[in-house]
Protein backbone atom coordinates (compact mmCIF):
# COMPACT_ATOMS: atom_id res chain seq x y z
CA UNK A 1 0.00 0.00 0.00
CA UNK A 2 1.35 3.44 -0.97
CA UNK A 3 0.74 6.33 1.40
CA UNK A 4 -0.59 9.11 -0.79
CA UNK A 5 -3.27 11.79 -0.54
CA UNK A 6 -6.47 11.31 -2.42
CA UNK A 7 -8.29 14.48 -3.48
CA UNK A 8 -11.67 12.76 -3.47
CA UNK A 9 -11.35 11.42 0.07
CA UNK A 10 -9.53 14.42 1.52
CA UNK A 11 -12.57 16.55 2.54
CA UNK A 12 -13.60 15.52 6.02
CA UNK A 13 -17.18 14.52 5.13
CA UNK A 14 -16.01 12.15 2.42
CA UNK A 15 -13.33 10.77 4.73
CA UNK A 16 -16.11 10.02 7.24
CA UNK A 17 -18.29 8.34 4.60
CA UNK A 18 -15.47 6.19 3.24
CA UNK A 19 -14.13 5.42 6.73
CA UNK A 20 -17.54 4.24 7.89
CA UNK A 21 -18.13 2.15 4.77
CA UNK A 22 -14.68 0.57 5.18
CA UNK A 23 -15.42 -0.50 8.74
CA UNK A 24 -16.51 -4.00 7.73
CA UNK A 25 -20.18 -3.89 6.74
CA UNK A 26 -21.16 -5.18 3.31
CA UNK A 27 -23.77 -2.46 2.75
CA UNK A 28 -24.78 0.50 4.91
CA UNK A 29 -28.18 2.14 4.60
CA UNK A 30 -28.55 5.89 3.97
CA UNK A 31 -30.02 6.76 7.39
CA UNK A 32 -27.46 4.65 9.27
CA UNK A 33 -24.59 6.32 7.42
CA UNK A 34 -26.10 9.79 7.88
CA UNK A 35 -26.64 9.29 11.63
CA UNK A 36 -23.21 7.75 12.22
CA UNK A 37 -21.45 10.50 10.29
CA UNK A 38 -23.62 13.20 11.89
CA UNK A 39 -24.39 14.93 8.60
CA UNK A 40 -27.57 16.04 6.85
CA UNK A 41 -29.44 14.20 4.09
CA UNK A 42 -28.42 16.74 1.47
CA UNK A 43 -24.72 16.64 2.39
CA UNK A 44 -24.68 12.85 2.26
CA UNK A 45 -26.51 12.83 -1.09
CA UNK A 46 -24.12 15.36 -2.60
CA UNK A 47 -20.93 13.77 -1.33
CA UNK A 48 -22.02 10.23 -2.17
CA UNK A 49 -22.58 11.29 -5.79
CA UNK A 50 -19.00 12.61 -5.95
CA UNK A 51 -17.66 9.36 -4.49
CA UNK A 52 -19.84 7.27 -6.79
CA UNK A 53 -18.62 9.19 -9.84
CA UNK A 54 -15.03 8.60 -8.69
CA UNK A 55 -15.75 4.87 -8.54
CA UNK A 56 -15.15 4.69 -4.79
CA UNK A 57 -18.69 3.97 -3.67
CA UNK A 58 -21.33 1.67 -5.09
CA UNK A 59 -24.95 2.74 -4.63
CA UNK A 60 -27.94 0.42 -4.61
CA UNK A 61 -31.42 1.89 -4.61
CA UNK A 62 -34.57 0.07 -3.64
CA UNK A 63 -37.82 0.57 -1.84
CA UNK A 64 -39.69 -1.02 1.02
CA UNK A 65 -43.34 -0.25 0.37
CA UNK A 66 -43.40 3.41 -0.55
CA UNK A 67 -40.24 4.26 1.35
CA UNK A 68 -37.14 4.53 -0.82
CA UNK A 69 -34.05 2.86 0.59
CA UNK A 70 -30.53 3.63 -0.55
CA UNK A 71 -27.58 1.43 0.36
CA UNK A 72 -23.88 2.21 0.03
CA UNK A 73 -20.82 0.03 -0.28
CA UNK A 74 -17.15 0.88 -0.64
CA UNK A 75 -15.61 -0.51 -3.82
CA UNK A 76 -12.19 -2.19 -3.93
CA UNK A 77 -10.84 0.95 -5.60
CA UNK A 78 -12.31 3.10 -2.83
CA UNK A 79 -10.86 0.87 -0.10
CA UNK A 80 -7.40 1.04 -1.69
CA UNK A 81 -7.60 4.83 -2.00
CA UNK A 82 -8.80 5.19 1.60
CA UNK A 83 -6.02 3.02 2.99
CA UNK A 84 -3.42 5.05 1.08
CA UNK A 85 -4.98 8.31 2.24
CA UNK A 86 -5.15 7.24 5.90
CA UNK A 87 -1.51 6.15 5.78
CA UNK A 88 -0.63 9.54 4.31
CA UNK A 89 -2.60 11.31 7.06
CA UNK A 90 -0.68 9.41 9.74
CA UNK A 91 2.60 10.35 8.03
CA UNK A 92 1.50 13.99 7.93
CA UNK A 93 0.67 13.97 11.62
CA UNK A 94 4.06 12.46 12.42
CA UNK A 95 5.87 14.93 10.16
CA UNK A 96 4.07 17.90 11.72
CA UNK A 97 4.84 16.63 15.24
CA UNK A 98 8.51 16.06 14.41
CA UNK A 99 9.09 19.36 12.58
CA UNK A 100 8.01 21.79 15.26
CA UNK A 101 6.38 21.45 18.65
CA UNK A 102 5.10 25.03 18.22
CA UNK A 103 3.49 24.12 14.92
CA UNK A 104 1.83 21.11 16.54
CA UNK A 105 0.41 23.30 19.27
CA UNK A 106 -0.94 25.74 16.71
CA UNK A 107 -2.35 23.00 14.49
CA UNK A 108 -4.33 21.69 17.45
CA UNK A 109 -5.94 25.11 17.53
CA UNK A 110 -6.66 24.79 13.82
CA UNK A 111 -4.46 27.69 12.74
CA UNK A 112 -1.56 26.07 10.89
CA UNK A 113 -0.69 23.02 8.77
CA UNK A 114 -1.12 24.29 5.23
CA UNK A 115 -3.61 22.68 2.94
CA UNK A 116 -1.67 20.44 0.61
CA UNK A 117 -4.34 18.65 -1.34
CA UNK A 118 -6.72 20.52 -3.60
CA UNK A 119 -10.34 19.61 -3.05
CA UNK A 120 -12.26 18.65 -6.19
CA UNK A 121 -15.33 20.55 -4.89
CA UNK B 1 -15.51 22.30 3.19
CA UNK B 2 -13.19 21.66 6.10
CA UNK B 3 -9.84 20.14 5.51
CA UNK B 4 -8.57 17.11 7.40
CA UNK B 5 -5.01 18.39 7.73
CA UNK B 6 -6.33 21.48 9.51
CA UNK B 7 -8.32 19.28 11.84
CA UNK B 8 -6.07 16.93 13.86
CA UNK B 9 -9.14 15.42 15.52
CA UNK B 10 -10.40 14.04 12.20
CA UNK B 11 -9.20 10.50 12.82
CA UNK B 12 -10.53 10.62 16.37
CA UNK B 13 -13.89 11.83 15.00
CA UNK B 14 -13.88 8.91 12.57
CA UNK B 15 -13.41 6.54 15.51
CA UNK B 16 -16.40 8.10 17.29
CA UNK B 17 -18.50 7.79 14.11
CA UNK B 18 -17.54 4.12 13.80
CA UNK B 19 -18.61 3.61 17.40
CA UNK B 20 -22.02 5.10 16.54
CA UNK B 21 -22.30 2.80 13.53
CA UNK B 22 -21.33 -0.25 15.63
CA UNK B 23 -23.94 0.63 18.25
CA UNK B 24 -26.66 0.26 15.61
CA UNK B 25 -25.64 -3.35 15.06
CA UNK B 26 -27.77 -4.67 17.92
CA UNK B 27 -30.17 -7.47 17.05
CA UNK B 28 -33.87 -6.86 17.77
CA UNK B 29 -35.71 -9.33 20.06
CA UNK B 30 -37.38 -11.09 17.14
CA UNK B 31 -34.02 -11.88 15.57
CA UNK B 32 -32.82 -13.83 18.58
CA UNK B 33 -36.26 -15.44 18.99
CA UNK B 34 -36.31 -16.48 15.34
CA UNK B 35 -32.80 -17.90 15.68
CA UNK B 36 -33.84 -19.89 18.74
CA UNK B 37 -36.84 -21.32 16.82
CA UNK B 38 -34.63 -22.24 13.87
CA UNK B 39 -32.11 -24.01 16.08
CA UNK B 40 -34.88 -25.72 18.04
CA UNK B 41 -36.31 -27.15 14.80
CA UNK B 42 -32.83 -28.24 13.69
CA UNK B 43 -32.11 -29.96 16.99
CA UNK B 44 -35.55 -31.58 16.86
CA UNK B 45 -34.38 -33.34 13.68
CA UNK B 46 -33.16 -36.54 15.39
CA UNK B 47 -36.47 -36.82 17.32
CA UNK B 48 -38.51 -36.26 14.16
CA UNK B 49 -36.50 -38.87 12.26
CA UNK B 50 -36.85 -41.41 15.07
CA UNK B 51 -40.46 -40.98 16.18
CA UNK B 52 -42.56 -38.92 13.78
CA UNK B 53 -41.69 -39.86 10.22
CA UNK B 54 -42.79 -43.51 10.42
CA UNK B 55 -46.01 -43.80 8.40
CA UNK B 56 -46.43 -40.04 8.10
CA UNK B 57 -46.77 -38.50 4.61
CA UNK B 58 -43.74 -36.60 3.33
CA UNK B 59 -45.42 -33.27 2.65
CA UNK B 60 -45.59 -31.93 6.25
CA UNK B 61 -41.83 -32.26 6.59
CA UNK B 62 -41.37 -30.60 3.20
CA UNK B 63 -43.62 -27.70 4.27
CA UNK B 64 -41.67 -27.39 7.54
CA UNK B 65 -38.35 -27.40 5.66
CA UNK B 66 -39.61 -24.74 3.22
CA UNK B 67 -40.84 -22.58 6.12
CA UNK B 68 -37.48 -22.89 7.87
CA UNK B 69 -35.59 -22.00 4.69
CA UNK B 70 -37.81 -18.91 4.22
CA UNK B 71 -37.16 -17.89 7.84
CA UNK B 72 -33.43 -18.47 7.33
CA UNK B 73 -33.52 -16.18 4.29
CA UNK B 74 -35.74 -13.52 5.84
CA UNK B 75 -33.86 -13.07 9.10
CA UNK B 76 -30.63 -11.52 7.76
CA UNK B 77 -32.76 -9.33 5.49
CA UNK B 78 -34.84 -8.19 8.46
CA UNK B 79 -31.73 -7.59 10.56
CA UNK B 80 -30.25 -5.41 7.78
CA UNK B 81 -33.53 -3.46 7.57
CA UNK B 82 -33.71 -2.97 11.32
CA UNK B 83 -30.09 -1.92 11.82
CA UNK B 84 -29.31 -0.28 8.46
CA UNK B 85 -26.17 -2.42 8.24
CA UNK B 86 -26.00 -5.45 5.99
CA UNK B 87 -23.48 -8.06 7.05
CA UNK B 88 -23.23 -11.63 5.94
CA UNK B 89 -22.94 -13.65 9.14
CA UNK B 90 -20.92 -16.31 7.35
CA UNK B 91 -18.53 -13.61 6.13
CA UNK B 92 -15.06 -14.62 7.29
CA UNK B 93 -13.86 -11.00 7.18
CA UNK B 94 -14.92 -10.52 10.79
CA UNK B 95 -12.00 -12.10 12.64
CA UNK B 96 -13.40 -11.38 16.08
CA UNK B 97 -16.60 -13.28 15.33
CA UNK B 98 -14.88 -16.19 13.61
CA UNK B 99 -14.22 -18.17 16.81
CA UNK B 100 -17.93 -17.93 17.68
CA UNK B 101 -18.84 -19.17 14.18
CA UNK B 102 -16.49 -22.16 14.52
CA UNK B 103 -17.94 -22.90 17.98
CA UNK B 104 -21.48 -22.81 16.49
CA UNK B 105 -20.53 -25.42 13.89
CA UNK B 106 -18.84 -27.63 16.51
CA UNK B 107 -21.84 -27.36 18.89
CA UNK B 108 -24.24 -28.22 16.06
CA UNK B 109 -22.48 -31.44 15.05
CA UNK B 110 -21.64 -32.49 18.62
CA UNK B 111 -25.18 -31.95 19.90
CA UNK B 112 -26.81 -33.66 16.89
CA UNK B 113 -24.59 -36.73 17.29
CA UNK B 114 -25.12 -36.86 21.06
CA UNK B 115 -28.89 -36.62 20.62
CA UNK B 116 -28.90 -39.43 18.05
CA UNK B 117 -26.83 -41.70 20.32
CA UNK B 118 -29.01 -40.97 23.37
CA UNK B 119 -32.23 -41.59 21.41
CA UNK B 120 -30.87 -44.92 20.11
CA UNK B 121 -30.16 -45.97 23.71
CA UNK B 122 -33.67 -44.94 24.76
CA UNK B 123 -32.50 -41.98 26.88
CA UNK B 124 -35.17 -39.59 25.62
CA UNK B 125 -35.12 -37.17 28.58
CA UNK B 126 -31.35 -36.79 28.34
CA UNK B 127 -31.64 -36.16 24.58
CA UNK B 128 -34.23 -33.42 25.20
CA UNK B 129 -31.93 -31.79 27.78
CA UNK B 130 -29.02 -31.90 25.31
CA UNK B 131 -31.23 -30.30 22.60
CA UNK B 132 -32.38 -27.53 24.95
CA UNK B 133 -28.82 -26.79 26.07
CA UNK B 134 -27.64 -26.78 22.44
CA UNK B 135 -30.31 -24.22 21.46
CA UNK B 136 -29.30 -21.97 24.38
CA UNK B 137 -25.62 -22.35 23.44
CA UNK B 138 -26.29 -21.49 19.79
CA UNK B 139 -28.21 -18.31 20.69
CA UNK B 140 -25.43 -17.28 23.10
CA UNK B 141 -22.82 -17.94 20.40
CA UNK B 142 -24.84 -15.92 17.87
CA UNK B 143 -24.82 -13.00 20.31
CA UNK B 144 -21.06 -13.45 20.76
CA UNK B 145 -20.64 -13.41 16.99
CA UNK B 146 -22.64 -10.20 16.71
CA UNK B 147 -20.54 -8.70 19.53
CA UNK B 148 -17.45 -9.60 17.49
CA UNK B 149 -18.89 -7.91 14.41
CA UNK B 150 -19.72 -4.81 16.48
CA UNK B 151 -16.16 -4.71 17.79
CA UNK B 152 -14.85 -5.09 14.24
CA UNK B 153 -17.03 -2.19 13.06
CA UNK B 154 -15.78 -0.09 15.99
CA UNK B 155 -12.15 -0.92 15.17
CA UNK B 156 -12.65 0.00 11.53
CA UNK B 157 -12.22 -3.42 9.96
CA UNK B 158 -8.47 -2.93 9.67
CA UNK B 159 -8.91 0.15 7.47
CA UNK B 160 -7.40 2.50 10.01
Amino acid sequence: MTARPDPFIHPITRLSICGLLAAGADWVEFAALRDAAGISDSVLSKQSVVLEDAGYVQVRKGAVGRRPRTWFRLTAQGRQALEGHLAWLVQMEEAVSASSPQMTANSVNGRTAPRTVPSPD
Amino acid sequence: MRDVVRDPAALERLRVQRGRLADRMRPPWWYLTGSAILWAVLFAGPFILQYLLHGVPTWPSLVLTAAMLCLLRLMPWGLARATGIAVRLRNLRYRLGLSALIAMIVVFFAASQTETILIRHGLLAAAIVVAALAVAAQVALLQARLRGIRQELRDGGGAA
